[in-house]
């Protein structure tokens, strides 16, 4: 049982003073992967290889792909799962839904009234000057007032165990296909370790995700038509977007395919123009529609900010939500949820420091190696400079960068993140993960996805896990505790109505059938066998 | 149903049909030209070149290979034919089965692979079970919608297409190409089954050509085209008293059934290519009657801006 971690942890790699979710410091494994733990280490040597292989080759044969750079690659799935306690998840569900609703409603705000920006909660001018804050939908209200249908909130997990937000997503997260299909691969590879635990599904997240779409349709629209609309085949994330509209059992639309008409959207059908109610749009703001935006936009659709305004179509999630995840902004959330939703902060941030700020220039401008140091408005990891990582020329370009734009930048000590024991080559290794839990809100109340994507970077010491740069991913398994209703599927009733708070499951009646026909000719055989048995027993009888 | 998504899975259903085709258009002719003692290699390669619609100088029995099997650049190769159906069926694919789509991902990946290794004998029936196993699984696992037809459409249309295509390659090698032409479209044995043993050139072209109930004949796949167009047809199989927007499609698939139906088999066979050659027309004039009426994608007015300032 010891082979399995042999030499896992050598005192002196990069990764040795972070915090390992398998084993503690004393080398002890952890009481939440003894399940697990057990499992691998009764595997066969070299099994543990093969089974890797095969998830490798079930996700090519399955086209399960990410994209880089327009060219399709395996998505890297590693073998040994991350596994998180039930009642640390509880605390995480609760920490991720609080941050949602204080972002609903700063945007709620920023778009409406501006109450906190005239109660100096957030500086006016850091809203003006984000460039993804857009007048266009300015005094639009969404019918069920959501804007953030969909988050994604990336987790971190610092040396000293305990749980902080990196950053926000709310303009068009991605990853969750993976969840899905990490799940499926590992219950076929790992069949044992899920015989042996109770881990909560991740394959409701289709449904709930259609209900909050519906439930976001215009008013007066009884059966919503939606559909979700991609850039095209060589966005990074299609195969994510196949998958949704697959699973979700609608349409999968290019921008060429919507037109608008009379602040309406139509899909173009081979019967005609069909009504297009709700579109969950997996396109940047920026290519939305040309009117508005980027002319040059051939993703795009014409008309397309002037059907919501008017309230023709609802978007999902809604233009300018980049306000929300701007990374300057991230450093106010947590005055955000105690001015918006009176609580305090479940989870932490991470420590920041506001570059526009005079103060903290001073402070870190001589420390910049020692730091991470983040564009404002980046993601995918794009424009992130890791100090001790980075050559002097690297520092001093980005000290003029940040000199000429400081409103353009945060900075960040450098935390080791969490690591996770990994298969790279023939042994488990340690490399750091992050944990990025989906979140979907209907307007009554937001669902946060069991799990969510658990990245992980796979070069040793590598703290950047973003997939387009290179990370591959684990399946995340949230212990479930003795009642997860919440996990409970749909009724078609609740999708329709109140997918929030699904009741307790019935179970399923007995139920009895004849059995399986057979041909005659087996009957005959019964037949013919009884009858030489009785001409035997005759013939015994006659003697 | 999307028209992005109708036109993609009309494609597939070409695509795939033409790969399986090829590949028995090449099986047969390779065949034949081992056995041809009268023409030259080259001359006769051209021909079959061009019957397939490919230009080449001085092609050799290799190159003929190279340009309808497995060259990547060659358009009317098998793996061009797969490498396009794949790109559509990605197009399409959360309306293609996952099953389906399987079959389509990895023959494609296995392409690279198969190709040149083992020789033409292997690739090509290799090729074949792929489409097999692509029509058998469609068959098993895709829903009867709107859909289904327009894969079905593509692939009656480039069935008739191809096997005209093949019948007409019969006259260009040999002395008596039936028996191989048969084989190829494996009817062989249907074909001696239900003429009762008699093998005579006549037989074996109304076979081909005319009898609707063998599944590669040309009837078969001009019947089946216009069936499945009556079904996609907004007004239903009668019109409903309206004109069809299709209805320039359907006139023309009847007009060749009923030619192909009532032109004697002698005179079918004095003017084989002409009349093959208007099979193939045919099918050219419905797909873009097609495509006009329900692929059309762009407004008669695009998006024009006055530039940036």
């Amino acid at each position: 049982m010891t082979e399995l971690l042999d030499g896992y942890r050598p005192d002196r790699s990069p990764t040795a003073d972070a915090y390992d979710e398998m084993v503690d410091a004393s080398g002890e494994v952890r009481p939440t992967y003894e399940t697990l733990h057990r499992t691998l280490a009764e595997l066969a040597p070299g099994e543990l290889q093969t089974i890797s292989d095969s998830l490798a080759s079930n996700y090519f044969d399955a086209g399960v792909t990410f994209d880089v750079g327009g060219v399709e690659r395996p998505f890297p799935l590693d073998v040994v799962p991350r596994v998180i306690a039930g009642t640390e998840w509880d605390t995480i569900e609760a920490g991720v839904a609080q941050r949602v609703r204080a972002l609903e409603a700063f945007l709620a705000d920023v778009y409406g009234p501006g109450k906190v920006l005239s109660d100096g909660v957030v500086p006016r001018a850091l809203v003006t000057s984000s460039t993804h804050y857009q007048r266009a939908v300015h005094g639009v209200e969404p019918t069920n007032g959501v804007r953030i249908h969909v988050a994604g909130i990336d987790l971190i997990r610092t040396p000293a165990g305990d749980v902080r937000v990196l950053e926000d997503n709310v303009r068009v997260p991605s990853g969750v296909s993976y969840v899905m299909t990490n799940r499926s691969a590992m219950i076929a590879a790992l069949p044992g370790a899920f015989r042996s635990t109770r881990i909560r599904p991740v394959s409701g997240y289709p449904q709930r995700l259609l209900a909050a779409l519906r439930a976001a349709a215009p008013p007066g629209v009884e059966d919503p038509t939606v559909v979700v609309l991609t850039p095209g085949v060589f966005n990074s994330a299609y195969f994510e977007h196949t998958l949704l509209a697959r699973s979700m059992g609608v349409e999968l639309v290019e921008g060429r395919d919507l037109v608008c008409r009379r602040g309406r959207v139509h899909m173009r059908t081979t019967r005609g123009l069909q009504r297009v109610d709700v579109i969950y749009r997996r396109v940047d703001d920026d290519f939305l529609d040309p009117v508005h935006f980027r002319p040059d936009s051939m993703l795009g659709v014409p008309g397309l900010v002037n059907a919501v305004r008017t309230g023709g179509v609802a978007l999902a999630n809604a233009l300018g939500n980049g306000v929300a995840d701007d990374k300057l902004l991230y450093t106010y959330v947590p005055d955000l949820i105690r001015y918006h939703l009176g609580e305090d902060p479940i989870i932490a941030n991470v420590d920041t420091w506001r570059l526009e700020e005079p103060e903290a220039r001073e402070e870190v401008m001589d420390r910049l190696h020692e730091l991470v140091v983040k564009p404002v408005d980046g993601s995918g990891g794009k424009g992130i400079v890791i100090g001790p990582f980075a050559s002097a020329e690297e520092i001093a370009a980005l000290r003029r960068r940040v000199t000429a734009d400081p409103r353009g930048w945060i900075a960040q000590p450098l935390v080791q993140l969490s690591t996770v024991p990994t298969l790279i080559g023939e042994s488990l290794a340690p490399r750091h993960v992050d944990l990025r839990p989906f979140a979907v809100n209907n307007g009554e109340g937001v669902w946060v996805l069991p799990g969510g994507l658990t990245r992980v970077a796979l070069p040793e010491g590598e703290l950047v896990v973003n997939s387009s740069q290179g990370g591959g991913s684990k399946d995340t398994w949230v212990l479930a505790g003795p009642a997860s209703f919440t996990d409970a599927p749909l009724t078609d009733r609740e999708v329709d109505h109140d997918p929030g708070h699904p009741g307790p499951v019935s179970r399923p009646e007995h139920i009895t059938a004849p059995s399986l026909p057979r041909p005659e000719g087996e009957e005959m055989d019964h037949r013919h066998h009884e009858q030489v048995q009785q001409q035997q027993q005759e013939e015994g009888s006659a003697c | 149903m999307l028209s992005r998504i109708a036109e993609s899975l009309f494609w597939i259903g070409r695509y795939i049909e033409r790969a399986d085709d090829t590949a028995r258009f090449l099986d047969v002719h390779l065949r034949l030209l081992v056995e041809d003692p009268w023409k030259t290699e080259t001359e006769a390669c051209q021909d079959l070149l061009s019957l397939m619609g490919v230009d080449s100088d001085e092609p050799s029995r290799d190159s003929l290979v190279e340009l309808l099997a497995w060259s990547p650049t060659s358009p009317a190769s098998i793996f061009s034919c797969w490498r396009a159906a794949r790109d559509n069926a990605r197009r399409a694919r959360e309306v293609i089965p996952s099953e389906l789509w399987e079959v389509i991902n990895t023959t494609w990946h296995q392409l690279p692979a198969r190709t040149g290794r083992g020789g033409h004998t292997g690739f090509l029936a290799w090729a074949r079970e792929r489409s097999a196993l692509f029509t058998g699984t469609s068959r098993a696992s895709v829903v009867r919608d709107e859909g289904w037809q327009f894969l079905s459409l593509g692939r009656h249309l480039e069935q008739a297409d191809m096997t005209a295509r093949l019948v007409s390659g019969a006259r260009l090698v040999g002395s008596n190409p039936w028996p191989a032409v048969l084989r190829g479209c494996g009817a062989h044995d249907a074909f001696l089954r239900t003429y009762r043993g008699v093998q005579g050139e006549r037989d074996a072209a109304e076979f081909l050509i005319q009898d609707d109930r063998f599944p590669r004949s040309v009837m078969y796949g001009i019947s089946g085209a216009s069936h499945c167009l009556a079904q996609i047809s907004p007004y239903g199989s009668d019109g409903g008293g309206r004109r069809d927007p299709a209805h320039d499609a359907h006139h023309l698939l009847g007009r060749l059934q009923a030619q192909l139906t009532y032109t004697p088999v002698g005179d079918l066979l004095d003017n084989l290519n002409d009349h093959m050659a208007e099979v193939g027309e045919g099918c050219d004039t419905v797909t873009r009657i097609i495509s006009q009426t329900f692929f059309s994608i762009s407004d008669p007015t695009a998006w024009t801006t006055e530039g940036v300032a």
